[in-house]
């Protein structure tokens, strides 16, 4: 193997070193050089990711498949278990369904708000090469996915748009550790903030000293100012472990997420909010409501009315 | 090195950053990730003297900087590489009898890309950047020294023959 170099070799060294370091330097102060050859190369690799996933998507998760195969017997087990028991609950709940409607009035949930949203395929997953956790998606500019938008899969939050081309765009997932979202649980309607940790398991870390997490809550994203980049209400995850060590002045918890992001392959980028977002349905303005009392029909009673006195000619027609 | 070889060897890295995006990154390995690009550079340069390694060092990190799902600043890995590039080349001589043979050479260009890796880690440390729980990243390093030890040599020979038909058309032109 060819071998030499010297004082040559160590001279080239430092002004590579320092090219890296002024590069590394302009970055960090927000010099847009290196923004826009990234973006052409996401440009440049968009299409070909697409083709691949095409080409390769059976053969994508064959390791992942083949590794869950005994864990997947047992899930279709306990699903049929499950299935059997939840079919008798629809009975139940039909009951229930009523005051659940009129639940839904004052929960924004995901979904309800009216959000305009594009679906869009995950055509590639971040490089082995960075520890960051990104998604690659097949709708871009022309389709009106924007910078700073929120991705949602079916079971709730994946991440938030993070460069778009026009016709791909690059998804930073919530398992991204730079990633931090504003949550709120259901339960006590506590606030707290969400962050990602690299792998499946994400930090919360309570805003409020004296709210307090239990396992198995549920949690929403809060939504941010002008719905960007989260809107409100997208269901994030649920609470598996808490922290009870008193190092810091609120409560810590691990969550997992609804969403399986390893496995997520088709995503909603949330475009536009309606023009009343649903935060502002939880505490509706008052307005003016109409009221309608229906009054039972009182049973008729004998009265002594003269009407209905028996008269004696109409005895005496009854005694003929 | 020649022009014309830093542009080969750039299209070569170029080639190799293209099918690591759109291909390996597609696929769901167990444990973790394989970055066949990394492994590819380490391989490169044990093949090149102090200046050619050095070059393609920094040229490979430039090329790297450039992946769009990247989050650290543009230049980060252009300093890793070509210190690692550097590291290899300095020390070449004792690396020589560790390489000769395919297990070496499969634990050398392993150790390679987690040494690049964590160095990466620890500059992004140094820059502010969150890089998420140790044990996360150790596994990451983990997974990455498994598949490249089990990949890197039966990329050596694919990279050797490459190299001399480079070097044959440099000589030609």
């Amino acid at each position: 193997m060819a071998r030499g170099g010297g004082n040559r070799s160590r001279l080239l060294l430092v002004i590579l070193l320092v090219t890296s370091l002024f590069f590394i330097t302009l970055d960090l102060r927000g010099v847009s050089v290196t923004k826009g050859s990234r973006s052409v190369t996401q440009s440049f690799l968009a299409p070909i990711q697409k083709g691949v996933s095409d080409l390769f998507s059976p053969v994508g998760r064959f390791f992942s498949d083949v590794k869950n195969f005994p864990s997947e017997k047992n899930k279709v087990a306990a699903l049929a278990s499950a299935n059997a028991r939840l079919k008798t609950q629809v009975l139940v709940n039909k009951d229930i369904q009523g005051q659940l409607n009129q639940l839904k009035g004052v929960l924004d949930l995901a979904g309800r708000g009216g959000y305009r949203v594009v679906a869009a395929r995950v055509i590639g997953h971040g490089s082995s090469s960075t520890f960051s956790q990104t998604l690659t998606i097949d709708a871009g500019s022309a389709d009106g996915v924007r910078v700073d938008k929120t991705v949602i899969s079916e079971h709730g939050l994946v991440g938030v748009v993070k460069s778009v081309d026009a016709h791909s765009a690059i998804v930073l997932l919530m398992s991204d550790p730079a990633f931090k979202v504003g949550v709120r649980i259901a339960r006590s309607q506590s606030i707290g903030v969400l962050s990602g940790t690299g792998g499946n398991s994400f930090a919360l870390q309570l805003l409020d000293p004296a709210g307090n997490i239990v396992v198995g809550d549920t949690l929403f994203s809060n939504g941010s100012d002008s719905n960007t980049p989260f809107i409100p209400g997208v269901p994030v995850g649920v609470v598996t472990s808490v922290d009870h060590s008193s190092s810091t002045l609120t409560q810590t918890a691990s969550v997992k997420s609804y969403s399986d992001l390893n496995n997520v392959g088709v995503v909603s980028v949330v475009i536009s909010a309606p023009a009343t977002a649903p935060k502002t349905m939880i505490n509706p303005s008052p307005r003016a409501t109409v009221i309608v009392y229906v009054t039972p029909t009182p049973t008729p009673t004998p009265t002594d009315s003269p009407s209905a006195t028996p008269t004696p000619s109409a005895s005496k027609k009854a005694t003929k | 090195m020649s022009p014309i070889r830093i542009a080969l060897n750039a299209s070569l890295l170029f080639i190799a950053f293209i099918i690591q995006e759109g291909v390996i990154s597609r696929i769901h390995l167990p444990i973790t990730g394989f970055s066949l690009y990394l492994a590819i550079i380490v391989s490169m340069v044990l093949l090149e003297n102090r200046t050619g390694a050095v070059i393609l060092g920094f040229v490979g990190g430039i090329i790297l900087d450039l992946s769009p799902s990247s989050q650290s600043p543009f230049g980060q890995w252009a300093l890793v590489l070509t210190l690692v590039a550097y590291l290899i080349a300095v020390n070449s001589e004792s690396i020589d009898e560790i390489v000769s043979r395919p297990v070496g050479l499969g634990l050398f260009v392993a150790a390679g890309t987690a040494l690049s890796l964590a160095l990466y880690l620890i500059l992004g440390s140094l820059l502010g950047e969150s890089n998420g729980s140790f044990g996360r990243d150790a596994i990451v390093i983990a997974g990455n020294f498994f598949w490249t030890m089990l990949f890197a040599p039966f990329l050596m020979p694919i990279l050797i023959v490459i190299r001399d038909v480079t070097v044959g058309a440099r000589e030609r032109i």
